[in-house]
């Protein structure tokens, strides 16, 4: 109970987003007599599937302390790419041409940042566009279709359970870049670029490294949500998946990132979508429209960013009275000292 | 002091672009008319009157919200990724407004005097205007507050969006002709110019002014320049951010209004990418800020760089429509202006001044 304890000051963030997943989870589930059942389960781990990598994307840039906008783009393409290509190269070729893609985009957009010393959101705002229009290129403007519908068909067949190759795969996914992010250098490069940059680059951090793998893992996620999208549903469209950067940021930021950088894990990015996606489902069985789950979504992200920013304010104003108390304080004690000198002689 | 201002003046217009730009900048604003130039000759149609009113009313409708945006980024708040989310809620609002029956002021089943027109426009676009201020201003107090621009505004989108969608229904809400903003959407008072071009030309004017020649306007450049010496000489980003937000709903409000007088009807996709064919409405504006080469980093540019961004990109999309480029084209070829002019005025920047 003392360690639990421990553990919870410890980690405030990550037991606050564990809270809120599972009280939501236990909302819906006590609500609805559908939702706690096997078919349900099955269906959170699918969304799961595709929105724990754009999660799981967005955080590593959130700890960089960046943030990727052209996920949504890049997911686009993938998809569109994959889509079209399948029927004359097998999906297997097709899929891993277009992870190579957004991969690729992935590492030039870090170089680029790395190299250039801007902050990523003014170059991915130029790549969310420059993507869609080559997306929308590569699909000639329209919604490209699969043929053969096997693919689709293996893509969500059920394993385990709960699992279907999709879901399986974003797991192992996740474990690799957890394991990452935890144990080598490169991932501890990555939280120390996000968290404290000068000092990390003064120390002989290079920029160019860190930055590179976040976005290359970045792109090679939206890539693979992209691909996953788009082959299970067996269409794909240029302008699509714009939705994609909303939740998962939302994701992210339940997940317990702060926009500072450097704080935040793997862990809290699955949790962090677990929520958006136990929220999605539940609202799915309530028969609301998908955009009343943007507007709850956007209001969530509002209430997170709203406690982080004021919880930041509290911290400033609390040290900055500290320091104001703690110079009174020595004022004090040094004046005592003088009068103290002062006396046997006067 | 006054023999260098002297001298400054004494220079001729060659020598004062050679001093105050770089060759990067210079080379690229030469490509770029290069191009702009080679397509206008070898495009069929494209100089004559009828078309360059088209690309100028074109432009108006993302440039005035280009406008206001510019505010928001010379304050050093980056951009608002909801304008398209704003001006959604802000048509869905003036166009529910405008097909109430409570609202039509006049006895019902006669025909509509301009007095009872006039009145139900002057309703409905200030409803409008409030809503668009409340909305500025509450991404303004979040961003002011120490919150980052990117999420807020994105978190702010969805909501927008959301009140937008369940507002309408997700439908189209559309009223009747006669109705009292054809004036703005489709009228003409000056000749042949659309209302819609003289708005925004008034606009960019009256902004141009607000900026140089105002407080208002020095305080937006020294809060953007350097925040620091902002908060030192009592310039908060809390006040400047909220300002700057209300001026960019309020000019994306506005968009929507002119728009919707337009095509007399709304819904909440008439600013998306699913039902413009040149691509998101926010991205299109945010790339005319930052193809007008206005420092995203706040602080430097100005809103006429803005606006002939805004013709510029609305003169390369016509050149392109008319040599029968489809969308797709049309998208990359903004997106690898923008990117192209990210990178050029990264390396001068770069090679200019010691970063952050």
């Amino acid at each position: 109970m003392e360690r639990f304890k421990h553990w919870v000051a410890e980690n405030a963030d990550l037991s606050f987003a564990i809270l809120l997943a599972v009280s939501v989870f236990t909302f819906f589930a006590i609500t609805e007599p559908l939702f706690f059942t096997h078919r349900t389960g099955f269906a959170i781990m699918e969304r799961f599937a595709v929105l724990g990598l754009v999660g799981l994307a967005l955080t590593l840039c959130i700890i960089a302390g960046e943030i990727d906008l052209s996920i949504g783009s890049n997911a686009a393409l993938a998809a569109v790419i994959t889509v079209r290509f399948t029927d004359d190269w097998g999906a297997v070729n097709a899929l891993l041409f277009a992870l190579a893609i957004s991969t690729t985009i992935g590492v030039i957009q870090g170089y680029f940042i790395a190299y250039l010393r801007i902050r990523a959101i003014v170059l991915t705002v130029g790549t969310l566009m420059l993507l869609r229009g080559v997306a929308l290129f590569a699909a000639e403007e329209k919604t490209v279709m699969l043929t053969d519908f096997r693919i689709p068909d293996f893509i969500s067949t059920k394993m385990l359970g709960y699992f279907s190759p999709a879901s399986l795969l974003v797991i192992v996914m996740f474990i690799l870049v957890g394991l990452f992010m935890t144990y080598t250098r490169y991932g501890r490069e990555i939280y120390a670029i996000g968290g404290a940059r000068k000092e990390a680059l003064a120390s002989g951090i290079s920029l160019q490294r860190p930055m590179i793998i976040v976005f290359a893992i970045s792109g090679f996620c939206a890539g693979l949500g992209g691909v996953i999208i788009g082959l299970r549903s067996g269409t794909a469209q240029a302008l699509g998946l714009q939705y994609l950067l909303l939740a998962g940021t939302v994701a992210a930021f339940i997940g317990g990132v702060s926009i500072l950088g450097g704080k935040g894990g793997v862990i809290g990015a699955a949790i962090g979508t677990l929520t958006v996606n136990f929220l999605n489902t539940g609202l799915v069985f309530n028969v609301t429209p998908a955009f009343m789950v943007q507007l709850y979504l956007g209001i969530l992200l509002l209430v997170v960013i709203m406690f982080q920013t004021g919880s930041r304010v509290f911290d400033e104003r609390q040290r900055r009275n500290q320091l104001l108390q703690d110079a009174d304080r020595r004022r004090s004690i040094l004046a005592d000292k003088i009068a103290e000198l002062r006396r046997p002689s006067g | 002091m006054t023999d260098a201002t002297a001298l400054a003046d004494n220079l001729n217009v060659a020598q004062r672009i050679r001093r105050d730009y770089s060759p990067l900048v210079i080379a690229m604003v030469g490509l770029f008319l290069l191009v702009f130039v080679a397509g206008a000759i070898f495009t069929d149609d494209f100089l004559t009157w009828f078309n360059v009113k088209t690309i100028i009313r074109d432009a108006a409708l993302v440039g005035i919200m280009a406008i206001g945006l510019t505010f928001v980024t010379l304050s050093g708040n980056f951009f608002l990724l909801s304008m398209k989310e704003i001006a959604a809620l802000s048509i869905i609002c003036f166009a529910t407004l405008m097909s109430a029956d409570w609202n039509q002021w006049g006895a019902a089943g006669a025909d509509p005097t301009t007095y009872s027109l006039t009145m139900t426009f002057l309703v409905a676009f200030v409803a409008t205007m409030i809503v668009a201020t409340v909305a500025g201003a509450l991404q303004g107090a979040l961003i002011g507050l120490g919150g980052n621009p990117i999420v807020v505004t994105l978190g702010a989108a969805g909501l927008f969006f959301g009140i937008g969608s369940w507002w309408s229904d997700n439908l189209v809400v559309s009223y009747r002709r006669p109705h009292g903003a054809e004036w703005l959407g489709t009228g003409s008072f000056i000749g042949d110019i659309p209302n819609i071009t003289v708005a925004f030309i008034v606009i960019a004017v009256v902004a141009e002014l607000t900026l140089r020649y105002t407080t208002f306007g020095r305080q937006v450049y020294l809060v953007g320049a350097n925040r620091a010496a902002g908060r030192a000489t009592g310039h908060e980003n809390f006040g400047m951010a909220i300002k700057c937000c209300i001026i960019a709903s309020v000019c994306a409000a506005f968009v929507a209004v002119a728009f919707s007088g337009q095509v007399s009807s709304a819904h909440v996709n008439y600013f998306s990418s699913e039902f413009g064919s040149s691509g998101d409405m926010t991205i299109m504006v945010i790339a005319i800020v930052m193809v007008g080469g206005n420092s995203i980093m706040g602080g430097y540019g100005s809103t006429l760089r803005t606006s002939l961004g805004a013709i510029f990109i609305s003169s390369i999309d016509n050149m392109m429509v008319l040599n029968g480029f489809n969308s797709g084209a049309r998208v990359l070829a903004v997106g690898l202006m923008i990117v192209f002019s990210i990178i050029v005025f990264a390396l001068v920047r770069r090679g200019s001044r010691a970063v952050e």
